[in-house]
């Protein structure tokens, strides 16, 4: 192991809600990339996100970003800190444009306030246009360039959920979460959607997590896989020695399961 | 500017804009409905519907409550409409800024006994401020009552936060009422009511002056809102409204939106208040209760929520109604009723929504199309 903390790294996390204990000593480490976080329903991955982004504390245990722990952080501290992330079922203003809601993902990043924006600042203004301009070359990425203006209500649920992704990267976050981000594509957009995402990484110094319940996908896209199972780790590794793993087949894949030739590459 | 507005890959960056004049639409609209509104009490086009006769001083006057509504109604559209918070403190707040105002503008008490006489003297004494000095103190303290009280409501949620922020208002108004002898400092004058000194314009006759005032009061009102909402507040108060739980892990602190969203509100209430007390010349208690609250209401819903011109419809649907019927208060609760049920069944949007509604029409689609097939005809 290299002397660099990784990207995001969880200490023996535990998070119940009353006697419901969700999570019990969770240790994972994710690293720059793509890492694939699997598991069957109700194993606890969206907690997970949930811990990561401050929507729930855990009742014990520590996320560390970069060696640094996030303890104590609000959520909007957070996403200065350098962690965005996305929803299981989008979370959009339906009737505001595709833009405007990517937008809102630079919202912290603006140095001017509201009172410039009353006052019709110039700098203001210029802002304004450079965050559209880094937003327009994000939609661009995800093939949304053109649907940019249209109201985001009237765009399939697939292309929602691109541009969800789409508000959580303009934010310029070391660390993204997207929780299961191609249920609901169809093929064309998961097509889109994955080759932006490498893309992306190739071209950043970024680390994303990706809860995914599409195996296919997760094996060819994340070269480290965690396997969550009733609040517990039980398998974490490359996808070939996951999908291998005994545990890991009797607790969620089942018996059959075969390896693509890409991912097995 | 050499900021250009497209992107690399030859994208707008803002949303195509009709070409020629229509670009400008919303700008002329406005400068145009408020030149004419401004001209009004000289020009009387609107003599025929009688009520609305600005040559006279009752016409002028009820023109002046229609601005003075509106414009607590355009705030109300901005903390109810954009960022979905339903707090209702905003009659207290609207009389804060008719009291505030009048009490502090007022000269300060006469202590000559021989030549005041007492019962007139607590009716009409404050404190001697300038009314452009008392005008803007009243609206940012509003602005601070607002958003301090927003602190606890903002976190509740639906009717936890009406009934607070209700009880608010209602506080604001108790305290009005408070006897002086409770505390003589607010010279409230208790129960009975008090007269608001006229801040008069360059010679203007007192309804006249009343009359710009709440025009100002709503073209200020106005102006903040269309810049406010159409840009970044805008659509952070909309996210507020839209997608609460996710706005944390977007970045944008709803708690802050919220207060910032009371605070405005807060702010505009104060502005109209202080602009209907100068109209009314006298202020009451019992004209901020609850009552000032629905019609309040009424006026946003019937106008059209979230809509730009929906408070001004509203309001001149309103004080129409309540001049017509003042003989017969009882029905004008009623025909009130009856209008927001209506509205809400047939209208959901308002009757700012009604031109679109046509526009979109079967009906109205069909005859465009007849009128273009005969214009291609040769």
């Amino acid at each position: 192991m290299s002397g660099a903390p990784p990207p995001l790294e969880l200490d023996d996390l535990h998070v119940a809600f009353g006697g419901n204990r969700v999570l019990e000593g969770v240790d994972l480490q994710f690293g720059l990339g793509f890492n694939g976080l699997i598991g069957p329903n109700g194993a606890g991955k969206t907690t997970v996100f949930n811990v990561l982004s401050g929507y729930v504390k855990p009742t014990s245990g520590a996320v560390l970003k970069a060696g640094e722990s996030l303890s104590g952080l609000s959520q909007t501290d957070r996403v200065k800190a350098g962690i965005s992330r996305t929803f299981q079922s989008p979370k959009l203003i339906l009737d505001a444009t595709v833009m405007e809601n990517t937008l809102l993902g630079r919202h912290h990043l603006f140095k001017w306030g509201h009172l410039a924006e009353l006052l019709l600042l110039p700098q203001q203004r210029n802002e304004e246009t450079e965050a559209r301009r880094i937003c327009m070359e994000m939609l661009d990425r995800f093939g949304l360039a053109d649907d940019a203006h249209k109201e985001t209500g009237d765009l399939s649920l697939g292309a929602q959920k691109i541009v969800e992704v789409c508000r959580a990267l303009v934010a310029d976050p070391q660390v993204v979460l997207l929780d299961e981000p191609a249920a609901g594509l169809g093929a064309d957009d998961v097509t889109v959607l994955l080759a932006g995402l490498r893309e992306l990484v190739a071209a950043r110094e970024i680390c994303v997590v990706i809860i995914e319940h599409d195996l296919e996908l997760v094996t060819t896209m994340c070269p480290e896989i965690s396997v969550l199972h009733f609040g517990r780790i039980i398998s974490q590794g490359t996808p070939a020695e996951v999908t291998s793993d005994p545990t890991v087949i009797e607790a969620y894949l089942g018996a059959g399961f075969e390896l693509s030739d890409e991912a097995a590459t | 500017m050499a900021v250009t507005e497209t992107s690399a890959s030859g994208h707008p960056l803002y949303p195509p804009k009709p070409a020629g004049w229509r670009s400008h639409k919303t700008l002329i609209s406005s400068v145009a409905i408020f030149a004419v509104l401004a001209i009004l009490p000289w020009f009387p086009v609107l003599a025929f519907t009688g009520t609305f006769d600005t040559g006279n001083d009752f016409g002028a006057g009820n023109m002046a409550f229609v601005f003075a509504y509106a414009a607590a109604a355009v705030g109300f559209n901005l903390l109810v409409g954009y960022s979905g918070t339903l707090g209702l403190a905003h009659a207290g707040l609207f009389a804060l800024g008719a009291y505030g105002t009048a009490i502090l503008s007022a000269p300060p008490e006469c202590l000559d006994f021989d030549t005041c006489e007492p019962v007139v003297r607590a009716a009409s004494a404050g404190y001697g401020w300038p009314f452009f000095l008392a005008l803007p103190v009243v609206c940012i303290a509003a602005a601070i009552i607002g958003i301090v009280v927003g602190f606890p409501a903002a976190r509740l949620k639906g009717f936890f936060l009406a009934i607070a922020t209700l009880a608010l208002g209602e506080l604001i108004v108790t305290i009005i009422r408070l006897d002086d002898a409770v505390w003589s400092g607010l010279k409230t004058n208790g129960g009975t009511g008090k007269q608001v000194p006229i801040f008069q314009f360059f010679g203007l006759r007192p309804v006249t002056s009343a009359y710009f005032m709440a025009l100002g009061a709503l073209v200020i009102t106005f102006i903040g809102y269309v810049i406010l909402t159409e840009r970044r507040l805008g659509r952070t108060l909309k996210a507020v409204r839209d997608t609460e739980i996710a706005t944390g892990p977007i970045g944008i602190s709803a708690t802050y939106y919220k207060l910032v969203a009371f605070g405005l509100a807060a702010f505009s209430a104060a502005l109209a208040g202080a602009a209907w007390a100068q109209n009314s010349a006298f202020v009451n208690p019992s004209s901020f209760r609850t009552r000032l609250l629905v019609f309040l209401l009424v006026v946003l819903i019937v106008g059209g929520l979230g809509r730009l011109w929906g408070p001004l419809i509203g309001a001149v649907f309103f004080v129409f109604l309540r001049q017509e019927l003042q003989d017969t208060q009882k029905l004008l609760f009623l025909l009130i009723g009856i209008a927001l049920i209506l509205t809400v069944l047939i209208l959901p949007d308002g009757f700012a929504s009604l031109p679109d509604r046509i526009r979109d029409s079967r009906w109205a689609q069909d005859l465009r199309r007849r009128f273009k097939s005969v214009a291609v005809k040769p």
